[in-house]
């Protein structure tokens, strides 16, 4: 009874939750200049408390929309966060004029768009893409 | 009525090319904006317009920009339309202004200066008081959060020191700031209860203002403590039947708030001691401790659907909370009833889109301190125990 149970929910559970093989990856444009973040770090940057790399890069911050699988992820798993809550932090600055918020891409494609294309940009996507101008920075 | 319909219509017209904020100058200039329009009905008294009859006159527009010059140096600033009653009538004014100074910033700590016209941080909502996304329910916690003396909370123009620390079992912020409160006539109806000839005015900086936060790395769990003290002198016209005196008025509001995946359970505490000066024997009251709080508890049924329940209450004189002493200093003119409330709220929250977000919000009331008394100027036409009906349509972009 007891193990039937267990298998039920096993089998619940794979069928609610997202299939367990979409990843996500930190990434950045390599004029960053980094390798590895602390889960703190990348918390400040993506709350948008730190505003550049330590070289002096400006940072420009990417992200999908609040709902967005990919983005639920890469708050839960890389940042620790739920995205309401980086949604308040980012409410609250902007709205206070004490900080900017992220700049919104409709999709990964556009992410990857930007990414490539705009020194000192971070943000995340569900491959680790071979480009020149991207790196995957390890969260640790 | 045609203003309304205006209004509705520019902020559905402009939503969808809009859905992307502005991003201009490499990225470094950021516009921002957003279109409230709330519908109030109440069984009685005046709440945010005639609500007894169904009120359309709470309306509120804000549009912001900010430019990052360089990692060190950022300027912002929001102009807002608010109009809710008789209380405020939708002319534009500059919300904020300011210049942010970061001249130290790591991973370990933040330290800054801000300059201009700087939103008051007391408590968990202040500083986006205006800001409908931002607030837990259609309406602020009234005992702590009164619109109807929003204006002498929302800003102040001055400056502002402010630093953080990043550990890794939490984080550290405090701000302190000094400067001049911006003072209007409800503050006015609110101090005195009525709009006597004269003017309240700031003379110098009369503004200072502390915040002191803790919060666990993720934010699961975060305390705060934020206290403002300022004086208002009275400049009495020649037709005041109260003497030229000041008002001292402190106020520290003690903040909570816990974050799970589904739930956030968020609680203050307020005290707000006022002391009236040398206004002579015409006016009745000469010191008060008001005291407030509340609990409160939001939970997600989805991310993007939100329940919320709350229980507040507030007093005028903590040492009154029946409000007959303050009631018998009125002569009886105003009724117990006025000195007191005690609100229970039920809200729904539902983000249609990252950009549109309708509300629907109950409320019953037992008592009128919530009320603003320039909506209500008769006291006895108050009733003590009322309910509200509200619903809201919110865009930004």
């Amino acid at each position: 009874m007891g193990r039937s149970l267990k298998a039920l929910t096993l089998l619940i559970l794979s069928l609610v939750s997202p299939s367990g093989s979409t990843q996500v990856f930190l990434i950045a444009h390599e004029s960053a200049e980094i390798a590895s973040l602390t889960r703190n770090e990348a918390r400040l940057f993506f709350t948008m408390r730190l505003k550049n790399w330590p070289n002096g890069t400006l940072t420009k911050v990417y992200v999908l929309n609040d709902n967005h699988e990919l983005h639920r992820r890469f708050a839960n798993e890389i940042l620790g966060l739920y995205p309401y809550q980086l949604r308040r932090v980012w409410d609250r600055q902007l709205f206070s004029g004490t900080g900017q918020i992220p700049i919104t891409v409709t999709n990964e494609q556009e992410m990857l768009d930007r990414l490539q294309s705009t020194p000192g940009a971070v943000g995340y996507l569900s491959h680790k893409i071979e480009h020149s101008a991207l790196r995957v920075i390890e969260v640790q | 009525m045609s203003r309304r319909v205006l209004t509705i219509g520019l902020a559905i017209g402009l939503t969808p090319p809009l859905t992307h904020a502005f991003e201009l100058a490499d990225g470094r200039l950021h516009i921002h904006g957003f279109a409230s329009q709330t519908v109030v009905h109440s069984s009685a008294n005046r709440y945010f317009g005639n609500s007894p009859s169904t009120s359309f006159d709470f309306t509120e527009l804000g549009l912001n920009a900010s430019y990052q010059i360089d990692p060190r140096l950022l300027l912002g600033g929001q102009v807002l339309s608010r109009r809710a009653g008789e209380m405020y009538d939708g002319t534009p004014s500059l919300d904020y202004a300011l210049i942010d100074f970061t001249p130290i910033a790591d991973a370990e700590r933040r330290a800054g200066l801000r300059i201009g016209r700087i939103k008051n941080p007391i408590g968990l909502y202040n500083e986006t008081r205006d800001v409908p996304f931002t607030r837990p329910g259609i309406f602020l916690p009234q005992a702590i959060y009164f619109d109807k003396i929003r204006n002498l909370l929302l800003s102040y123009d001055g400056l502002m020191f402010y630093g953080d620390l990043f550990k890794d079992n939490g984080n550290l912020s405090l701000a302190l700031g000094a400067g001049r409160s911006v003072i209007d006539e409800n503050v006015e109806w609110i101090l005195f209860g009525t709009d006597f000839d004269g003017d309240l005015k700031a003379e110098g900086p009369n503004w200072t203002i502390g915040s002191l936060w803790y919060a666990t790395p993720a934010e699961t769990f975060k305390i705060g403590l934020s206290a403002l003290m300022t004086e208002m002198s009275f400049d009495a016209g020649p037709a005041s039947p109260v003497a030229p005196g000041s008002i001292d008025i402190s106020d520290w509001v003690l903040s909570v708030q816990y974050n799970a995946e589904r739930w956030t359970l968020s609680s203050e505490y307020a005290r707000t001691p006022t002391r009236w000066k040398d206004f002579g024997p015409f006016f009745p009251f000469e010191k008060q401790t008001a005291e407030s709080y509340y609990l409160q508890g939001a939970y997600r049924l989805r991310p993007n659907l939100e329940i919320m329940t709350r229980y507040e209450e507030g007093f005028a004189d903590r040492t009154d909370r029946s409000g007959r002493n303050s009631s018998d200093l009125t002569g009886g003119l105003v009724p117990p009833f006025d000195f007191f409330t005690k609100i229970w709220t039920l809200g729904l929250r539902w983000d249609i889109n990252p950009h549109t977000m309708l509300r629907l919000e109950y409320q019953r009331h037992d008592g009128t301190y919530a009320l603003s008394i320039r909506e209500n100027p008769d006291p006895n036409s108050l009733v003590r125990e009322w309910d509200v009906f509200a619903a809201s349509i919110s865009f930004r972009f």
